[in-house]
């Protein structure tokens, strides 16, 4: 009832509008995903209330999911990296002529893993935070390294070269003064750098004008289908064949996108091998089986809603979107962790509630919208790259009021394009930005709990546990059959 | 050295000695009481020993050249529209943010596609006033007046 209470007042019901809005508007877009548009929205939430800006930003996130495999679909490009996978199936669908069926059952099946995956977030996360409440300093530092390691693993081909990242993002995340001993770390006695690199710019920076930068040198040649999209509503046979999919990947998404590190573009993945192992007519998928479309578009949505878990019963991000989302919060004044539903169950159980209505609008969105979102896809980027870097430079000015943070911007932004280049992935430097110095105190706090032996990690049995995982997860990229899985994937993605 | 991706390990690799190297400026404390400079040092280290990691998977690979990154792409709008944001920046206190944002967008518009005059401006016009509506009027941003005044 709070959570209705809170989520049906007319300004926090506008802001999910917005946010939704806005998110399928990035999802459909290619080259600006949604840790770009949250970064750079960030700064204009600081007007509204905490409620309503986490609702807003939330509604990008799950929104671009929805808006992702328009493109996917029509274009053969995806929208952002979640849709990948959709490319392979839905764009062959569109050649035969069923576009409609392929956008119908995305829509229709992102709508239902999206509600199950949200069911499952206001039944697990209560429980998760009491059992969390029962975690230490040792338990959180090693289930941060996991998920370090965890997004290390998925990301590219390069588990070193991802590694790397990681290193540079604890390292850029414990520029500042360290609030243990007051000792200004790597400032170069720049007054500006004593708070610590800013998460935003940087942000905006790597995915924003990085991404800009990549699409002014490339020529994207786009054919977006012109026939008359008709027939948005699934048939009889297409729900029979989407059922079974849609929930197993409801199911999948969900449960790896709680996991640190895992999150939609993994679940899209592992539900489209599942679907493909499972069928009698294997040799089908990547011809244009609706079976292709619609379990990995429900796993990502679903991945979507899990990914809220980690973030607001543990305090720990489970990607870079949540890790925008935990900074959005401590900018907020709000701890994420096992009291955030104790100390603001009305944040908890607004944004919660506001899902299930972000859901709703998104549905109501996607179907009757798709021929705008055609128009916009044909709009030039000669026209929208001007716009998003204009945005990019307020958003980042407008933090502050200083040139400081867009100067920062403009550095990662080329820091972000070289890394492209180079295929260095940006998300394991900014999850590890985010978590550096969480991981510090967490460090700090268990050495001083057992007078400064580092066994806490291995005998306490929840530590031990995750820290064995990460040990596996360091290793098997070393056995054959799974460097060469990682290859195809990372194949795939490019 | 072989390919970009040994390249690119040598710079990482600069990167984390020095990281490391300066991180012993501040205390780096020991194993059990790690001080400020331990995790610095820790990531610095990390980033060298990886570096090399990634130069010696190398030595087995393919050679490829660094012009490879940028074969058939229009690679000079890259330095362009990076050293009109730079302009962008240092001009914003002198020129005032509207000023400023619509010789930018003007710029940006006609420097990729020639588009016409007409369009460069209305499209440049339309930008800097609806930014400044959102931002300054709406938001409440505080965006900068130059010498002009506005």
């Amino acid at each position: 009832m709070l959570g209705f209470q809170v989520a049906l007042q007319p300004a926090n019901l506008f802001f999910c509008f917005m946010g939704v809005l806005i998110g399928t508007l990035v999802g459909v877009l290619p080259g600006l995903g949604p840790v770009a548009a949250m970064s750079l929205l960030l700064p204009t939430t600081f007007h509204l209330s905490p409620v309503a800006a986490v609702i807003m930003l939330s509604g990008i996130y799950y929104g671009a999911m929805y808006g992702g495999s328009t493109t996917s679909i029509l274009v053969n490009i995806p929208g952002e990296a979640a849709s990948v996978i959709t490319c392979l199936d839905g764009y062959q669908m569109a050649r035969r002529g069923r576009a409609g069926a392929a956008l119908g059952i995305a829509a229709f099946g992102s709508f239902i893993a999206g509600t199950l995956s949200i069911l499952g977030l206001m039944l697990l996360a209560p429980m998760l935070a009491e059992v969390a409440l029962k975690f230490g300093p040792p338990e959180y530092f090693s289930l941060m390294l996991l998920g370090l390691v965890i997004v290390t693993f998925l990301a590219g081909s390069s588990m070193p070269k991802a590694l790397m990242m990681a290193a540079f993002g604890l390292f850029l995340g414990l520029i500042g003064m360290d609030i243990m001993t007051a000792t200004p770390r790597f400032t170069f006695d720049i007054y500006f750098l004593m708070d610590g690199v800013g998460l935003v710019p940087v942000v905006m920076g790597l995915f924003g004008i990085s991404e800009v930068l990549l699409n002014l040198e490339s020529k994207l040649e786009r054919e977006i289908f012109e026939t008359k999209i008709k027939g948005l509503l699934p048939n009889r046979q297409d729900w029979r064949d989407s059922a079974w999919p849609i929930v197993r990947g409801s199911v999948i998404g969900f449960f790896l996108g709680i996991l640190p590190g895992g999150g939609a573009v993994i679940s899209s993945f592992v539900s489209y091998g599942v679907e493909k192992k499972i069928s009698t007519h294997p040799e089908k998928f990547g011809t244009g089986v609706i079976e292709g479309v619609a379990g990995p578009e429900s796993a990502n949505n679903a991945a979507a809603g899990g990914a809220f878990i980690p973030l607001l019963t543990l305090g720990i991000p489970a990607n870079a979107v949540m890790a925008m989302l935990l900074g959005a919060l401590t900018i907020y004044g709000m701890q994420p962790g096992p009291m955030l539903i104790k100390q603001h169950p009305d944040l908890f159980w607004g944004v919660v509630t506001s899902m299930y209505i972000g859901n709703i609008m998104l549905l109501v969105l996607n179907l009757p919208l798709i021929g705008v979102w055609v128009k916009i896809l044909k709009i030039p980027y000669e026209y929208l790259f001007p716009l998003i870097l204009l945005f990019c430079l307020i958003g980042a000015f407008s933090l502050n009021n200083s040139v400081g943070e867009i100067g920062l911007m403009l550095f990662f932004g080329a820091v972000g394009y070289l890394m492209k280049k180079f295929d260095y992935e940006a998300a394991p430097l900014v999850l590890a930005m985010v978590l550096g110095p969480m991981m510090e105190n967490a460090l700090r706090q268990s050495l001083i709990m057992a007078n400064g032996s580092a066994a806490i990690f291995f005998t306490r049995p929840i530590s031990l546990g995750v820290v064995l995982l990460v040990l596996a997860l360091l290793i098997l990229p070393m056995l054959p059959w799974v460097k060469k899985k990682r290859e195809i994937i990372a194949e795939i993605v490019e | 050295m072989k390919n970009n991706d040994q390249r690119s390990s040598l710079f990482w690799l600069v990167v984390g000695l020095a990281i490391a190297f300066y991180s012993r400026k501040y205390n780096l404390g020991t194993l059990s009481s790690p001080g400020p400079g331990f995790l610095p040092f820790v990531s610095g280290a990390a980033m060298a020993l990886l570096a090399l990691v990634v130069f010696i998977q190398q030595i087995p690979k393919k050679r490829d050249t660094l012009k490879s990154l940028w074969a058939h792409k229009k690679w000079p709008a890259v330095p362009i529209v990076m050293a009109s944001l730079i302009a962008y920046v240092v001009a914003l206190g002198f020129l005032g943010f509207i000023l400023d944002t619509f010789l930018l967008t003007a710029f940006l518009l006609r420097v990729m596609e020639p588009l016409s005059w007409n369009k460069v401006l209305a499209g440049a016009a339309g930008a800097t006033i609806g930014s400044y509506a959102i931002f300054q009027l709406w938001l409440e941003a505080q965006l900068p007046s130059g010498i002009l005044g506005f």
